[in-house]
């Protein structure tokens, strides 16, 4: 076994004590920075770029390691107990987190996400050491047409399982994709719905959507109805710690959501939010307690935070072995690579195996460090809740208007907070999901791109959509996802008819 | 406690930013991961950093699509009278904002200098029945629409360059069929083979063409390129040549004085033996122009470009 | 007679009709917008207008969906609505938090908005101790200034007014 044997190489680099500090500072760093919003993995990466020039590449590779794990393990506290994701990959945690979190359960929440990380960043590392190459082969596979479909599945999936009705799902998906057209257009320049604002052109800022829809709108939500709503429940009623059934409601979606999370991320068009999205639409077809989905279910904790951190191992994929990036974060890993006069491909296994291995034998180690680290501060993270109501929530509006007028210092930014919170309120009140909203957002303008891709390559043919085996089944299972699920109730409601109208005529 | 948490992230961050710089340049990058202008940028910083000119580090933002001036916009808006805020430009983006008629242009920025040139190749997978430019030509006469060209944004050297290679073979420009990429998707779809071929910088295709998933079969400038076994456009009786020059400009509001700081950083940047390690390696050619000359030459640019265009019918 | 009231405000509550005319309305002004958008003839394919044209188009279908369903009845509010009725002065003491950096942030800077905008929002919370809900507000709005700044992301001056 010639990767055993080079894995071993591996870890005894990165388990020299030197290294074992950076892995340590790079896992601290990154849980900090994910806890705050608008500063993630690929900005604090950058920022400590300057230290290459000191430290030797295995030990910086190693920091810049945690860093992008320990991002992932902070985003999912702010998440579940706050109800403010602060990137997009923890959105769907954010959904059943919260409410966990509210009905006193947040230890749980809290340690089946750190647990389902763990599981599934080792899952991914695993992954990423053995079948890295035949991974990789797949970014030559996927064509716009499968692209797309991707796209349209996880639009659908989201829209049809989350609200209450088919309707409000994608009332919220449309509005989505209505934000994601303002702007100029990426293929042809051409200036789409910007109303005669400059500050447009560049789009609306996801943050601002993500901060106002989910902080700004529960927020306003849990003011208004303060007086009349029970008083807050104990953090901690539901326990410090996963029971005997979280864990074997647990394991699968850990296991379900590396599945999905690290092909996907190891697509160069691929990213971390897709995953997340189809992991926690997939756990709530599965689950046998539908009843607690919308209430605090730990499946849609288990599911998207495990496939969040396997995407994450997923995106060093392409960039090891093919030297592309597809993520920011990849982006300045490329770039810290190159510091070095590094070129990383398929050339860069034969000519540095020391340092590469080095990285994914620490990768192994930053997993275990956050874990370590992550899991006793559950019981810290969770007294956050036992602040006075008012204080948090004063809170949160400060931490929404850092992230916010921190991006641009943009008058608009600050008005759309305004605008979407309201909509993000009403939203909560007429129980609209707020998730499709983002889902549209984001890959509202991707899906445009490669649809039009797509349509370009065939000459305008739009039988180019189903031209691919992936594409056909992904769009199969979309439009089956879709058509099912209504007919299924349609015919319960008929049966039930049945039964009923002889009673009633007799 | 939420204060708190708010401080003691900050008093990491704080500490670590303290103690490894002071004031990071905060670098517009106006195209996705992992294409042309990714490099300039990205590289550019390293050799500043490398060479010990400029060692307070930087932050990249990628904001990618439409010829870059969808970064143009973000960068004109955001970065107002910043004076550590810098833009990557070039020649693509200048066609981009004519073919485009993008509100926002190059001249509310600040023009600080080019810096580098580089030439385009064209590439196909490494399957494909076109082997040399003859057949590029000819298959681009045959039937324009069928051969799907990947490229930058529309309006780009690229997209330029495939319109004036159209013009030669006779064929109508109006059915060329240019599909868009911005950043490295380009590389998996055309190894993919999901388009006929690319035209990109040679710089960008010279790796997945030496590991052999794609072929360069030609390069546009004057002269062959070290390292890339493919004859130049004119070589083959095509006379193309386009350049693809990349540099950088301030925001709007720049001080006189953080220009004339970046402008001395750069000359100095422009002698030192890192940063001429960086042109071979990343194959580009030396095409150093500050300031006043620098601004001499885009208004020249403008100009060429808005005649270009019109030529081959993109702009109308 | 309270019964009666109840049940008043219950049925004007569950026909939220205005959701489905402003999303309607929404789907007017994207469609209106795909037909100034002007096309290329570069591409073969979708141009530029299509999606913006489609997403009109479903705006509005799922406006004049989301008004049919209201008129019969069959759209309410979320369950505990019925039993937790909003407070109209703590929601508006909240908005008012949120929108008063639209008028404050420009020329108050970061901490002081921040201040205000916490004071307002623990305020519809209903606490009353002003006096503190300020300086923590001013000490969170600080601190969070000071430490971004340090990491280069501006949150603007400090006290523009001063300079």
């Amino acid at each position: 076994m010639d990767i055993l044997n080079q894995l071993i190489g591996g870890f005894a680099v990165a388990l020299q004590p030197i290294n074992l500090f950076w892995a340590f500072v790079g896992c601290a760093l990154g849980t900090a920075v994910g806890v705050l919003p608008g500063i993630g993995p690929a900005l604090t990466i950058a920022l400590l770029m300057p230290v290459t020039a000191q430290i030797n590449p295995a030990s910086a590779f190693i920091m810049f390691a945690g860093i992008l794990y320990g991002a992932l393990y902070g985003g999912s506290t702010t998440s579940i107990l706050l109800n403010t994701p602060g990137e997009s990959g923890s959105v769907m945690t954010a959904l059943e987190g919260n409410r966990m979190a509210r009905s006193g359960r947040g230890a749980a929440a809290l340690a089946t996400a750190a647990i389902g990380s763990f599981v599934a960043g080792t899952i991914g590392t695993l992954a990423l050491t053995f079948l890295a190459p035949a991974i990789a082969e797949l970014a030559f596979v996927f064509g716009p047409e499968d692209y797309f479909a991707l796209m349209v599945l996880s639009f659908t999936s989201v829209a049809v399982v989350m609200g209450r009705s088919l309707l409000r799902g994608f009332t919220a998906l449309f509005f989505g994709l209505a934000l994601g057209t303002i702007g100029i257009d990426t293929q042809t320049g051409q200036t789409r719905m910007v109303f005669g604002m400059l500050e447009l052109l560049d789009g609306v800022s996801f943050t601002v959507v993500l901060v106002s829809l989910f902080a700004i709108g529960e927020t306003l939500y849990v003011a208004s109805r303060h007086a009349s709503a029970p008083p807050a429940i104990n953090p901690l009623s539901g326990g410090y710690w996963m029971t005997r059934q979280d864990w074997a409601r647990s394991w699968k979606p850990w296991l379900r959501g590396s599945v999905i999370g690290f092909p996907i991320g190891a697509l160069p068009a691929g990213g971390t939010e897709i995953p997340t999205f189809l992991s926690y639409a997939l756990e709530r077809r599965l689950t046998p307690h539908p009843e607690e989905f919308g209430q605090g279910a730990i499946e849609g904790v288990a599911g998207p935070e495990a496939a969040n951190n396997a995407a994450a191992a997923g995106i060093l994929v392409p960039l090891l072995t093919l030297g592309l990036p597809s993520t920011a974060t990849a982006a300045v890993l490329l770039a810290a690579f190159q510091n070095y006069g590094l070129q990383p491909g398929p050339l860069l296994f034969a000519t540095n195996p020391d340092l590469l291995w080095g990285l994914i034998a620490s990768l192994y180690i930053g997993n275990l460090i956050l874990l370590v680290l992550n899991l006793p501060l559950v019981g810290i993270w969770v007294r956050l809740l036992l602040i006075p109501r008012q204080y948090i929530y004063g809170g949160i509006v400060v931490f929404a208007l850092v992230g916010v007028w921190g991006l641009s210092t943009s008058w608009i930014d600050l008005a759309l907070m305004c605008g979407l919170g309201l909509i993000g309120y009403v939203a909560r009140v007429y129980d609209f999901p707020v998730a499709p909203a983002l889902i549209g957002l984001i890959l509202g303008p991707q899906a445009e791109i490669q649809l039009r891709r797509a349509l370009a390559v065939s000459q305008g043919d739009w039988s180019v959509l189903v031209g691919t085996p992936i594409s056909a089944s992904l769009l199969a299972i979309a439009a089956l996802v879709l058509t099912v699920p209504p007919l299924l109730a349609w015919r319960r409601r008929r049966a039930e008819e049945a039964e009923a109208q002889p009673a009633s005529a007799g | 406690m939420l204060k708190r948490l708010t401080m003691a992230g900050a008093l990491v961050l704080g500490l670590g930013a303290v103690t490894a710089f002071a004031d990071p340049a905060k670098v517009m990058i106006p195209a996705n991961p992992g294409g042309g202008w990714d490099g300039a940028g990205r590289h550019t910083m390293a050799a500043f950093a490398q060479s010990k000119i400029f060692t307070d580090g930087a932050s990249f933002t990628n904001k990618g699509g439409a010829a870059g001036t969808i970064g143009l916009a973000e960068f004109v808006r955001t970065a107002k009278g910043d004076d550590n805020a810098l833009l990557v430009t070039g020649v693509i983006m200048v066609g981009g904002v004519i073919t485009n008629k993008t509100p926002v242009s190059l001249a509310d920025t600040t023009p600080l200098l080019r810096l580098t040139n580089e030439y385009n190749a064209i590439a196909v997978p490494a399957n494909s029945p076109i082997k040399t430019p003859q057949d590029f030509i000819a298959a681009l006469k045959a039937d324009p629409s069928a051969l799907s060209v990947g490229g930058g944004s529309a309006g780009g050297a690229d997209h330029v360059m495939l319109a004036l290679l159209a013009k030669h073979a006779g064929a109508p420009v109006a059915k060329i069929n240019f599909v868009s990429f911005s950043g490295g998707e380009i590389l998996a779809a055309l190894g993919g083979g999901k388009i006929k071929a690319a035209i990109s910088g040679a710089s960008e295709f010279r790796q997945f063409a030496e590991s052999g998933r794609i072929r360069i079969i030609a390069v546009s400038g004057p002269s062959r390129v070290d390292g890339i076994n493919a004859p130049t456009l004119k070589e083959s009786g095509i006379p193309v040549e386009i350049g693809n020059w990349r540099g950088f400009v301030g925001p709007p509001g720049m001080s006189e004085g953080a220009k004339k700081l970046w402008l001395e950083r750069f000359a100095k940047l422009h002698e030192t033996p890192a940063w001429k390690e960086t042109l071979k390696t990343q194959g580009w050619e030396d095409a150093y122009l500050p300031g006043d000359k620098f601004n001499a030459f885009l208004k020249e640019e403008e100009a060429n470009w808005t005649s270009a265009l019109k030529e081959v019918g993109i702009l109308k | 007679m309270t019964g009666k009231r109840q049940a008043e405000q219950r049925d004007r509550r569950s026909k939220p009709w205005w959701m489905g005319l402003a999303l309607a309305i929404m789907g007017a002004l994207w469609l209106n917008g795909a037909r100034s958008i002007s096309s290329t003839t570069n591409y073969i394919g979708l141009g530029p207008a299509a999606i913006v044209l489609a997403v009109g188009l479903g705006l509005t279908v799922l406006g004049i969906l989301l008004i049919l369903q209201a008129l019969r009845g069959e759209f309410a509010a979320v369950a505990d609505e019925a039993e937790a009725p909003p407070s109209h002065p703590a929601f508006l003491l909240a908005l008012a938090g949120v929108a008063v950096p639209l008028l404050t942030m420009r020329w108050l800077g970061f901490p002081l908005t921040a201040m205000l905008a916490f004071a307002l929002v623990t305020h519809a919370f209903g606490s009353r101790r002003t006096g503190l809900d300020l300086v923590i507000g001013f000490a969170l709005g600080s601190a969070a200034w000071l430490g971004f700044s340090r990491l280069g992301i501006s949150l603007g001056g400090f006290l523009p007014l001063i300079g």
